[in-house]
């Protein structure tokens, strides 16, 4: 801790060891956390501090304030009133309970749907090599598909983070290509070179199922993402089912969501389109069974992907991506 | 992509459909299209063409697409040019990154602003109107998606050389942007300067009002390169977004031929050389092992096996017996699976049935252990009264230089290191907290550290845990058994990697709201005086009830002093508001204990 904060800090605390009246109390308690005390003084100070101890001294003092608040807080000094029950004061405090982040508890409840059919929880490395966030998956490289995804590169061109959680998907397949047939779902953080703003972050979270057995169809993959989608969003929800391009899978399928807030009408949140995409999905291209040295001619599958930062967000009312990591997402501590 | 439906209906002049079917329509088949709207009187169409389908970067592409789907004729609005001349162009192409070019010189032309239809055109494409013979060569790009150039031959001469760029440094472009050369990049120039790049006219051989002569190119590059050549001189056109794409060089003398067919029509003048067309590589097309069949295999559904042979036919595919060959325009089929795609696409995806799913099967669980094992900790610590966060794993500082992993492209020229420890990020957590004086806080977040030993990159799971009660923090990791190492008192870090692990585990489901503070939390205090003594339970239920869910962040009832003299009881509270502002928190707390 910086000396001069070290310092206060034992100055204090002593103080506070020596009080003797309430009216000592409190007006130390004034002296230390008043609009002009002492800590809101000490805060103002942070503008001084050299750019590379700035945050250390922030550090330091919001610890010194910490400390001193709860000394206070404890402090037991003798009084004319007669103080009763001081013993039992912790217990009107309700008990404090822990949450779980939205993110979480959104996985969670899309393993369960998938653990119901039968699927493994799954997950990989999130540093891949460009050959399993790309290559295995139908992406050559130079191909124009790359350009769908920035990458944040370790070491260019051989080691990236991953962008996708097929890149999860490729690892699988080449990991279990002898533990056929495969369900698995896998939720991960996945990683691309965007700035961060209130709509895009360069981590975010997306959701994959894979499927690979003998006789698989499409009909079996928009039959599941449908029983998914009815689960999170509830049976009324309208979603439907298109031709897209992914390059890891043909034919390829897009899942759209009918606008919850113009019902198909068009609308500046669904760009006056009346549907959200809601991810990606299709048959696996033979390119990528093959790769993983599975036979395309008698294997097939299906694989489909979700974020679930922007279900998460709305779910939780949350208007700004970035307040899911690292920002100002908050839990009431009791049940009120 | 822009889309014109008067334009399109040249094309397709049988096209009958309203614009929002039209809309569906292209959407279902593959080609999203936003919405539409009015401009100058036309109805245009937003669309997001996939990078796979160059081809339906122009109108003929998709006009194509929707003849299959309405099962209408195409027009074809293409006459070949006739062309006797003897006279050959002294053109060079020094480079193998040209597939096919066509070019032709015309002469005695007068240039002039385009007419109002024509700028009227470019208008909803986003372009610019520059002069008619501009435009024109914009309109054939944007009819056919294959862009083309033309060069003032008065600037340029006819000695025009495509080619790897030799010797040159600097390059203007039509609009004016200087950009520095590198030597990979491909260009057309003559001996003495660079004229053009692949994708972008130069202002050394530009066409303007006074042009009278010129030559007219249209040309399909290898699309690698003019991908590495925008990235490199980070530079997009309208030409660059479709030369990276998989064009079709046999499309190139339709487009050619529509293009100076178009210039002879509006500004006079004649064809005065030979057509000079290099091909050097014919395209191959593949034979493709096709089985109708699938089609119905692979959707789930019956699809009739003489509907997917006429929707190849349709398509332009050659059938012979099991043997199919796509058209040329086609680069994106290649495999059975690519035929599968078109069949179902134009059967209807919405006939596929959405309420069959997989019905359970038992296979072998993958699950690896660690996944029961983190589950079982966010349990346990959930249980504790823990919250969970998460947190940047890009970190300013590394722990250790040594080991530290750094990315080469950072969104953030300050966070490039992947963390070592999740301590520093649940500082910043804290710090966060603080700056909203959240009180007593106690979270974790479980996630990778990684770190580098020579060239193996390590990830390893990591708990991370903070309590502002360092006391409570030991008790805590006692209770889980967990021989963590404390870092500054109150936060603790353990690589969980080597802990036992369950063979299964079941996680909590719950549903715990979670709130997005949009400022301080505002914590106030309040006495009330009761003859009584009351069960402070209820008084805290009651006073939450006053207050509403919606502002209430925390209650506490801090302390209850008895009166000697008066034998009252007084209750003090403290209450913790969020987002609300100051006055308005006061105002709430000053009202929800009857103070005012």
């Amino acid at each position: 801790m910086n000396q001069n904060l070290q310092n206060i800090k034992i100055q204090y605390l002593e103080k506070i060891t020596n009080l003797k009246t309430d009216k000592e109390l409190e007006s130390l308690r004034v002296e230390l956390f008043g609009r002009n005390g002492l800590i809101n003084e000490l805060f103002s100070k942070i503008k001084e501090i050299p750019n590379e101890d700035k945050k250390q001294y922030g550090f330091d003092l919001n610890q010194l304030k910490t400390e001193l608040e709860e000394k206070l807080k404890n402090q037991t000094v003798s009084k004319t009133e007669l103080k009763i029950e001081n013993s039992k004061i912790e217990n009107f405090r309700l008990p404090k309970i822990g949450h779980f982040h939205p993110i979480t508890q959104t996985e969670r409840q899309l393993n369960e749907v998938f653990k119901k059919l039968g699927f493994s929880v799954y997950n990989s490395p999130e540093i891949v090599t460009d050959e399993f966030n790309f290559a295995r998956l139908n992406v050559p490289k130079d191909h124009p598909a790359r350009d769908m995804q920035d990458s944040i590169y370790i070491k260019e061109p051989e080691y990236l983070l991953r962008t996708q959680t097929s890149a999860i998907e490729a690892y699988l397949l080449s990991q279990k290509n002898k533990d056929l047939p495969i369900r698995a779902a896998f939720p991960g953080s996945v990683f691309r070179n965007e700035k961060v703003n209130r709509s895009n972050h360069f981590v975010f979270h997306q959701y994959q199922a894979v499927v690979v057995d003998k006789g698989v169809t499409m009909k079996d993959l928009i039959g599941t993402m449908d029983l998914m989608f009815k689960t999170l969003y509830g049976s009324d929800v309208v979603v439907r089912y298109r031709c897209k391009y992914y390059p890891e899978v043909e034919p390829g399928v897009g899942p759209d969501m009918q606008c919850f807030n113009c019902h198909g009408k068009g609308c500046p949140l669904c760009k006056y389109a009346g549907w959200i995409e809601m991810g990606g999905s299709g048959m696996i291209h033979p390119k990528v069974l093959e790769a993983a040295g599975i036979d395309s001619q008698i294997w097939s599958g299906f694989a489909f992907g979700m974020g679930l930062d922007r279900w998460t967000m709305a779910q939780k009312n949350i208007k700004d991506i970035r307040t899911l990591m690292g920002g100002n997402l908050a839990y009431k501590p009791n049940e009120l | 992509m822009k889309l014109i439906l008067s334009e399109l209906q040249k094309f397709l002049p049988d096209l009958k459909v309203k614009a929002t079917q039209l809309r569906d329509d292209l959407t279902m088949i593959g080609h999203f299209t936003n919405f539409f709207e009015e401009i100058d009187g036309q109805t245009v169409f937003d669309l997001d063409i996939k990078v796979n389908r160059g081809d339906c970067l122009g109108y003929y592409g998709l006009a194509k697409d929707l003849s299959v789907f309405y099962n209408i004729p195409l027009k074809n609005l293409s006459q070949k040019t006739s062309n006797t001349l003897n006279y050959s162009l002294p053109i060079k192409i020094n480079t193998n990154d040209v597939k096919r070019i066509m070019a032709v010189k015309l002469s005695n032309l007068k240039n002039s602003a385009s007419p109002l239809w024509l700028q009227t055109f470019l208008k909803c494409h986003g372009s610019k109107s520059i002069n008619l013979i501009v435009d024109l060569t914009n309109y054939i790009m944007f009819l056919y998606g294959i862009p083309n150039h033309a060069f003032d031959t008065a600037k340029s001469t006819e000695n025009l050389i495509w080619e790897i760029n030799p010797k040159f440094k600097e390059f203007t472009s039509l609009d004016g942007t200087k950009l520095n050369l590198d030597k990979n990049i491909l260009m057309i120039n003559n001996p003495d300067k660079p004229l053009s790049l692949s994708f972008w006219g130069g202002e050394a051989c530009a066409i303007d009002l006074n042009t009278t002569e010129t030559i007219i190119e249209v040309a399909v590059y290898n699309r690698t390169t003019v991908r590495k050549n925008s990235r490199q001189l980070k530079s997009t056109t309208e030409a660059s977004i479709r030369l990276e794409k998989d064009l079709d060089e046999e499309l190139v003398p339709t487009a050619f031929d529509h293009l100076i067919n178009l210039i002879l029509e509006n500004c006079g003048g004649q064809i005065t050389s030979k057509v000079f067309d290099y091909y050097p590589q014919k395209i191959k097309l593949p034979e493709i092992k096709f089985d109708p069949q699938k089609a119905s295999s692979i959707s789930g559904i019956e699809i009739p096996n003489d509907f997917s042979i006429d929707v190849l036919n349709r398509l332009g595919c050659q059938i012979n017996n099991s043997l199919v060959t796509p058209p040329s325009i086609r680069k994106d089929i290649s495999i059975e699976a690519d035929l599968i795609e078109e069949v179902v696409r134009f059967w209807g995806y919405q006939k596929i049935p959405t309420n069959q799913p997989l019905a359970f099967k038992e296979t072998k669980d993958i699950t690896p252990k660690e996944i029961y094992l983190i589950e079982s900790l966010k349990d346990k610590l959930i249980k504790l009264g823990y919250d969970e966060v998460l947190t940047w794993p890009l970190v300013t500082s590394p722990v250790d230089k040594k080991t530290v992993v750094t990315t080469q492209n950072s969104i953030n020229s300050e966070a490039i290191y992947l963390r070592q420890s999740l301590v520093p990020s649940l500082i910043q957590q804290l710090d966060q907290y603080n700056r909203f004086k959240l009180p007593s806080t106690q979270f974790f977040e479980i996630g990778k550290v990684f770190s580098k030993i020579g060239d193996q990159f390590i990830e390893k799971n990591a708990l991370g845990i903070y309590n502002y009660s360092s006391a409570q923090l030991i008790k805590d990791l006692q209770q889980l058994n967990l021989e963590a190492e404390i870092i500054d008192n109150n936060f603790a870090e353990i690589i969980i990697d080597n802990l036992p692990k369950p063979d299964k585990y079941t996680p909590q489901l719950s549903n715990n709201t979670a709130y997005e503070l949009t400022s301080q939390i505002i914590t106030l205090d309040a006495n009330i005086i009761l003859d009584e003594k009351v069960d402070p339970q209820e008084l805290i239920k009651k006073y939450s009830q006053i207050i509403g869910r919606d502002f209430l962040w925390k209650i506490t009832i801090t302390d209850i002093y008895q009166d000697s003299k008066t034998n009252k009881y007084r209750y003090t509270f403290q209450v913790s508001y969020l987002n609300l502002d100051d006055k308005k928190a006061k105002s709430l707390h000053l009202n929800s204990f009857g103070l005012i």
